[in-house]
């Protein structure tokens, strides 16, 4: 974007053309993506052997770091695969890689593996981003359940074997109980705490992702309950449903940090906030971190988890496998490996990460379910049986867009 | 002796100079100096104009990611609003910094040039300040100047009394971290310059009777002139184009064009690519423009030759 050099511009204009015709013509063979050539799972085991891995996810969340770091790289080093962690700020951050990589023809690409759900499944999906249909051979698949609903469908898109389940994610309100005692129980008696309240409450700015589901939550909470909200997209319903959605929350915006007068850009921010006892709410998709940020002081002793008697938005995230990735093999014997009791029962332990299994129980042994049944309950945070109670569906990845852009429109904007 | 030998020196680079602007009189000199320049100038262009030309081609709508091509401004009209805000905004973040810039970067060079130890102590600040790189700057000044900085904590006051200078309506905390930088920048420019100048004049100046106020309007000033444009244009086009500053210490609505543009290009809709570029494409007409107005007042000063 800076050119410092912009009086040359106008010599180039020449050679520029060429160059860029050059590069139309790389482009026009983006589209032949590469179908998954192997028979069986022993193929991909001897073609993984030797093969490096990146895993591209969001690098904000240190337990997540550490767990990739060390439990899942060394576990992947036995199987003879290096992993290697590439932190991004931003999931997008890894689908726009492997898009330009896709324009470009690329197939040795940067990406092998993405920590991925929704719409940036969805829209990479369309794209032809993903690698697809390799999930069935991966021997792990077993231990889950082949109809639960969370990992056929993300955000209303089928997953059609294109990512590989990695763990359930429940959104959650969290609240400091020592300046909270008139506890909300629905997310509409939140809103008018918040309005009692002033400079107490705020969230993010869509589109970040935390952000974005608390918008997603208040339009279930106008519209009186998801089941009011057809999950596909229609330019009819988001015409019929989200002006009540915005009214609420450009009524709401005065009540909030800084007057509304601008939010957090991102989650991080958010619990900054929360740690610093700037605001008295948080919000997280993930709330298994909440028992170590209060066991180790950076969040105050009095956090607690807010279950609304409505439920909240839970679903699936995913490793989604890039199809520019040179690695495929490895990156499937990864996805596998991440899937294993042992590594699902590791990340699920609140001090390594605490995030909840996608495996069913019911299709594992006495003694795997008892190491599930073994993990320390937190003082914090409720069991994920509790905390998915009346747990509502994502609305379809169409829908996110339109609802991020008309909040940026008509309530930052206003 | 010393003087003199400055002199040859500045002889040689002056032939220098001519032979690689292709002025001396034999053609197969002019060629091979050419020769010489072009490893330069093809990766200028490849870089820049490259990457221009493939902004322009996106943003007009001829490399989708999906779908057809087809030549269309689509991508120029789709974030109309946020555009226009972008543009106003960041011209007014980039006019700020360039202007603070110059005025303390100038006055800097002026307590350096003075040559005393406080000269030598701002000179000393200043060099130290350029290589420390703005996103560590942006990081520093968040972490002082917000409501929960070090600052306001150290003084005890609690974030609600806060001025609003991280995130807040005035872009206040992006506009400190660009002058800390390039007031430096500035400082270091132009003390070059006149150190090499000034003292001479300066001294004829003072022997002829002029007072202090007038050497520094007659003398100092008109000397300094053409570096501080020369840095100004540096600083303008530098500000309006960079993002991490902005975004760090800048709040999400609206936005400077940079982050707008990154805002797109990130985005999951995939049609915004296009639009992206066509902000990128925006910025650098402005960019373009910056450089024509201050090449054209460079060129009005006596002493630019």
């Amino acid at each position: 974007m800076n050119s410092h050099h912009p009086a040359r511009a106008g010599l180039a204009a020449s050679l520029t053309l060429g160059l860029v015709a050059a590069l139309a013509a790389c482009s026009a063979e983006a589209g032949a993506s590469s179908e998954q050539s192997y028979e069986s799972w022993d193929e991909v085991v001897a073609a993984a052997e030797g093969q490096t891995v990146k895993l591209w996810m969001y690098g904000g969340d240190e337990q997540g770091n550490a767990y990739v770091n060390d439990v899942l790289v060394p576990a992947a080093a036995e199987q003879g695969v290096t992993l290697e962690q590439v932190p991004i700020a931003d999931t997008p951050d890894a689908l726009n890689r492997i898009l330009s990589e896709v324009q470009a023809g690329e197939t040795d690409g940067e990406v092998d593996l993405v920590w991925v759900n929704g719409n940036n499944f969805g829209t990479g999906k369309e794209a032809g981003a993903w690698e697809c249909g390799w999930t069935d051979l991966l021997p792990n698949m077993a231990l889950t359940d082949p109809a639960d609903p969370l990992l056929l469908d993300d955000f209303g898109t089928p997953v059609d074997g294109c990512e590989a389940p990695w763990h359930k994610a429940q959104f959650t309100f969290v609240y400091n109980s020592d300046t909270v005692t008139d506890v909300p129980s629905t997310l509409d008696e939140l809103l008018d705490w918040a309005r009692a309240n002033p400079g107490r409450f705020t969230y993010p700015a869509p589109p970040d992702f935390t952000g974005s589901v608390f918008v997603r939550e208040v339009l279930y909470s106008v519209s009186g309950g998801y089941e009011n909200v057809p999950l596909a997209y229609s330019e009819d319903a988001f015409a019929e449903l989200t002006p009540t959605l915005y009214d609420e929350l450009t009524d709401l915006a005065p009540s909030l940090w800084r007057g509304g007068e601008t939010y957090p850009q991102n989650s991080n921010e958010l619990n900054e906030l929360f740690a610093n006892g700037e605001v008295d709410f948080t919000m997280t998709y993930g709330p298994a971190t909440l028992t170590e940020l209060v066991a180790d002081g950076t969040y105050p002793a009095g956090t607690k988890v807010l279950t609304l008697d409505e439920g909240t938005v839970g679903n699936a995230s995913f490793l989604g496998l890039a199809s520019t990735s040179g690695s495929k093999a490895g990156a499937m014997v990864v996805a596998n490996l991440a899937l294993s009791v042992e590594q699902q029962v590791a990340k699920a332990e609140p001090d390594v990460w605490g995030q909840f299994t996608v495996l069913d129980l019911d299709q594992l042994s006495d003694e795997e379910r008892a190491l599930f049944e073994a993990l320390p309950s937190s003082p914090v945070v409720p069991s994920y049986d509790v905390l998915s109670e009346n747990a509502n569906p994502e609305l379809a990845a169409a829908w996110v867009t339109p609802i991020d852009e008309a909040w940026r429109a008509q309530v930052l904007a206003r | 002796m010393a003087r003199s030998g400055a002199r040859a020196v500045g002889t040689t680079i002056t032939a220098l100079d001519r032979q690689a602007a292709g002025v001396s009189p034999r053609g197969s000199r002019r060629w091979s100096s050419i020769a010489l320049v072009a490893p330069a100038v093809l990766i200028a262009l490849f870089v820049v104009g490259g990457g221009i030309g493939f902004s322009l081609v996106q943003s007009l709508g001829l490399l989708p990611l999906v779908g057809e091509a087809s030549l269309s401004l689509d991508a120029y009209v789709a974030n109309g609003d946020d555009l226009a805000r972008g543009i106003g905004l960041s011209l007014a973040i980039a006019t700020a910094s360039t202007v603070l810039s110059c005025i303390i970067g100038l006055t800097a060079a002026l307590v350096i040039t003075q040559g005393r130890s406080t000269g030598r102590l701002v000179a000393g600040l200043s060099a130290l300040t350029i290589p420390i790189p703005h996103l560590v700057g942006a990081a520093s000044v968040g972490l002082l100047l917000s409501d929960a900085g070090i600052i306001p904590r150290l003084f005890g006051i609690p974030g609600t009394e806060w001025p609003a200078i991280v995130g807040g309506t005035w872009w206040i905390a992006v506009v400190l971290e660009y002058t800390w930088k390039e007031s430096a920048f500035v400082a270091l420019v132009v003390a070059g310059v006149l150190a090499s100048r000034v003292a001479r004049y300066d001294e004829t100046a003072a022997l002829l009777g002029a007072s202090r106020a007038r050497r520094l309007r007659h003398v100092v000033i008109p000397l300094a002139r053409p570096a501080v444009i020369v840095s100004a244009i540096i600083i303008f086009v530098y500000t309006l184009g960079s993002y991490e500053v902005a975004w760090l210490l800048g709040r999400p609505y609206p936005e400077p064009l940079p982050v707008l543009a990154f805002r797109l290009f990130t985005s999951i809709t995939l049609t915004a690519r296009p639009e992206a570029a066509a902000v990128a494409v925006v910025t650098t007409l402005i960019s373009l423009a910056v450089v024509a107005l201050g090449m054209a007042a460079l060129r009005r000063t006596p002493l630019w030759k």
